[in-house]
């Protein structure tokens, strides 16, 4: 990290430096037009569905239905966030989402910790074997209908453990906590040992405290991943569907093709004028799901952007 | 004197012997508590042939799915359930104490010996898990209604109880063949087991969800529907491999699945680099903050789910999206541009760019300043100019991450992946989208048909991972380093 600093530094009194020297060639200015040019456009690109879905979630539902808002948001209110606990099922599956990712990364940074750890003591019974037995897993796989049949075989089809518990030990995480752990200089642990400390105490105490920025790495992209997920709802939740994740009922609701009276509570007839109103309105409900499923990507985007390239470079690492 | 030491050698020699078979025995224990033909505790057909022993023990709900109905009718008791339950978990007991007891027989002889303490009673509890599956197949057998029901005699009762009793014999001959307790032992286990039984857990469910699956591709040589069983009556051999080339229909199938999945991968891997383009020109723009800015907008994308593109997708380009609505405005008709199956390719692509190549970027980008500075000034001074600086200089420092990358490519040119092809497919596209991973999920999981699917999943990752060893090679031969 300091050396970064210290590059970027120097880049920037390099910069300051070099700035009156630097002549623009006529060459210079059309590179750098047409530059800037495709990168801006490019960005737009790339931001401007989200900023598009935004506004449409908190303009006017009837403009919004003639579809009269293009880059303003017009008649702000947020009357469509609110109206969203009158979607059926919509909470549950948020809260699977929720639970999964919480549970999911957790365990599974707690594993990769320990098996990390556990990996690089020389003295483990068999230590290469049980080792490369893990990591090979990454290069092959039996294929989705075998594997579906193995988790209805050990029970975890229509069962909310089946998000869970396949997901404890990720090879690719372990490869990355090992090699991180194995940079850790070996003095302390070993005067841990001399004290008396068991390997659980070596752990706790000492690996996990200093494999922070590894785990936290890990932490984010598996969160992320358990988030995205999609098709194992799909194809492991099928006969119930109070464990649908929340990209899953979003799919179901993009494709829902019938009247979107479908997915609100309509028979309790309890609903106000403003859900009466939403209940003619699909497009608003579908851009307003899509919004709250994107959303806490957007929160955690600034602090994983820290560890992207830390985590991309680890990764070149090989196991 | 010398003949006791001889004797006590030769004792310690079969202990030894003894303690491996013991071992091997509980792990063989362990593994059939997840095979469905040796459950115990399917008593008849209203229990899916499909659910292991575990299952049985560990979830009520998933024992009982099909048996409302029968017990709304007065067909069985719902006690007979509940006492099978209670059965299959006091049998997954008794072989939890059995793995218990072997991971105990790594330590000292006092550990040891508390080990087959707990196996004796463990066994006993197992037994009387065993005895109430036979009472339940026993009431259930009493049914009225036979054909419904179809009490089946659980033939896991035999297997199970056999392996009880090869674990209860082993374990009282070794509690004979170690030394009797003495003051001065204490519990203890050697570092090095100490270490492995910690790993242990995550040995087991890495075979369990990664090697147990290779299990699965027997379903690939029968003649199997869902929810039924595997015996040598339906076994058919190859015969599910000759239909994938002689029925027409399949064949025209997979010869269009596989054009998908080729031109799709082709498309991805001749625009792979893309990324390093990307990556090099924006590198040239030397504002850091512009720069951090574009880089941050242009990866997060790679954030989001297939589904949630797919939802991008239809709020700018579906009938009431964006374009359309500006089109309207204009005079003109709403057009779904996201039914229209043309190009299908060539859009699969241009969303893939869209959501990767920003994130894809970054390592390059990585590398582009981990480059020698010198090299460029040295560059400067021979008189290169923009181009032949990245031509020259940043291009060949950037090759050897491409060419891992391009490799890795080229061993999944068979998994595209299901997500993105599963969200844009429509009936108007379905022809020209359906790549390999879309076809085993519409054949497998919607179609039910299980064999074929588990044919060609299998042949696809035989054919992956041979494809990555080749790639190993040819970077081993060209590099003179490994990519795995």
């Amino acid at each position: 990290m300091k050396i970064n600093l210290a590059n970027k530094k120097n880049e920037k009194k390099q910069l300051k430096s070099s700035g009156p020297k630097y002549h623009l060639h006529p060459g210079d200015v059309i590179f750098n037009i047409l530059n800037y040019s495709f990168f801006i456009i490019f960005t737009i690109a790339c931001i401007f569905p989200f900023y598009y879905l935004f506004i449409n979630t908190i303009s006017d539902n009837d403009l919004v239905r003639k579809g009269a808002i293009t880059l303003i948001p017009k008649g702000l209110h947020l009357k469509n966030y609110i109206s969203l606990k009158n979607v059926n099922d919509l909470m549950t599956s948020f809260m699977v989402s929720v639970s999964r990712t919480v549970l999911g990364t957790g365990l599974m940074v707690a594993a990769s910790g320990l098996v990390g750890f556990v990996v690089t003591k020389k003295e483990m019974w068999g230590r290469s074997l049980w080792y490369r037995f893990i990591v090979i897993t990454m290069y092959f796989n039996a294929g989705m209908i075998p594997w579906y049949l193995n988790m209805s075989m050990v029970g975890l089809t229509d069962n909310f453990l089946g998000y869970i518990i396949p997901g404890i030990v990720a090879p690719y995480n372990i490869i990355l906590v090992k090699t991180y752990i194995e940079s850790i200089p070996a003095e302390l642990e070993e005067s841990a040992y001399i004290d008396g400390a068991t390997y659980i105490n070596v752990f706790t105490k000492i690996i996990w405290p200093l494999s922070k920025p590894i785990l936290a790495t890990i932490a984010i992209f598996g969160a992320v991943g358990h988030w995205n997920s999609f098709t194992d709802s799909l194809i492991l939740m099928q006969n119930d569907a109070s464990l649908h994740t929340l990209q899953h009922r979003l799919y179901t609701y993009l494709n829902e093709t019938s009247n979107i009276g479908a997915i609100m509570r309509s028979g309790t007839g309890q609903l106000s004028a403003a859900d009466q109103a939403l209940l003619l309105n699909s497009k608003t409900i579908k851009y307003t799901i899509s919004m709250v499923t994107v959303l806490p990507i957007l929160f955690v985007y600034p602090f994983m952007q820290r560890y992207f390239e830390k985590g991309i470079m680890l990764g070149a690492v090989k196991g | 004197m010398h003949e006791e030491k001889q004797l006590k050698s030769m004792k310690g020699r079969i202990t030894d012997f003894l303690y491996y078979l013991y071992r091997i025995v509980i792990i063989i224990f362990a593994i059939s508590l997840f095979i469905p033909s040796f459950n115990p505790a399917r008593i008849c057909g209203m229990v899916n042939g499909n659910m292991s022993l575990f299952t049985s023990g560990v979830s009520y709900s998933a024992l009982t799915q099909s048996i409302t109905r029968a017990v709304n009718r007065g067909w069985v008791q719902e006690s007979t359930f509940v006492l099978l339950f209670i059965s299959s978990l006091l049998s997954c007991l008794g072989i939890f104490s059995a793995v218990a007891a072997g991971c105990m027989s790594l330590g000292s002889f006092k550990l040891r010996r508390l080990g087959h303490y707990i196996v004796l009673i463990g066994t006993f509890v197992g037994y009387l898990g065993l005895g109430g599956a036979l009472i339940a197949y026993n009431q259930v057998s009493k049914t009225s209604n036979t054909d419904w029901v179809q009490p089946m005699f659980p033939n896991g009762v035999y297997i199970i109880g056999a392996m009880f009793t090869i674990v209860l014999v082993l374990t009282i001959v070794l509690l004979y063949l170690i030394p009797k307790p003495n003051k001065n032992e204490v519990y203890s286990l050697e570092a090095k087991y100490k270490l492995f039984l910690i790993l242990m857990p995550f040995i087991a469910l890495t075979f369990v969800f990664s090697y147990l699956p290779l299990w699965g591709w027997r379903y690939a040589f029968f003649d199997y529907k869902a929810g039924g069983t595997l015996s040598w009556e339906n076994f058919v051999g190859f015969k599910w491999f000759t239909i994938l080339f002689q029925n027409k229909a399949t064949r025209n199938d997979i010869v269009k699945v596989m054009q998908n999945t080729l031109a799709m991968s082709a498309l991805g891997l001749s625009t792979s680099w893309c990324a390093m383009a990307f990556a090099i020109f924006l590198c040239e723009i030397k504002n850091m903050r512009i720069r951090r800015f574009i880089q941050t907008c242009t990866t997060i994308p790679n954030f989001i789910s297939w589904v949630l593109v797919y939802s991008f997708a239809c709020t700018i380009f579906a009938t009431d999206g964006l374009i359309s609505n500006l089109i309207v405005r204009n005079g003109g008709t709403a057009v779904n541009f996201l039914m229209n199956g043309d190009h299908i390719w060539l859009k699969m692509l241009a969303w893939g760019m869209w959501k990767g190549i920003g994130w894809s970027a970054i390592v390059y980008i990585a590398g582009i300043s981990g480059i020698d500075q010198q090299l460029y000034e040295a560059a400067t001074v021979d008189g290169a100019g923009r181009f032949q600086k990245m031509w020259h200089v940043t291009v060949p420092g950037l090759l050897p991450t491409f060419f891992v990358l391009f490799l890795m490519g080229v061993a999944g040119i068979l998994s595209n992946g299901l997500d993105q092809y599963l969200v844009f497919e429509n009936p108007n596209n379905t022809q020209d989208i359906k790549v390999l991973d879309l076809y085993v999920y519409k054949l497998g999981i919607d179609q039910g048909n299980i064999p074929i699917s588990t044919v060609i999943g299998m042949v696809k990752s035989l054919v992956s991972v041979t494809l990555l060893f080749i790639a190993n090679k040819l970077s081993k031969i060209i590099r003179g380093n490994t990519i795995i």
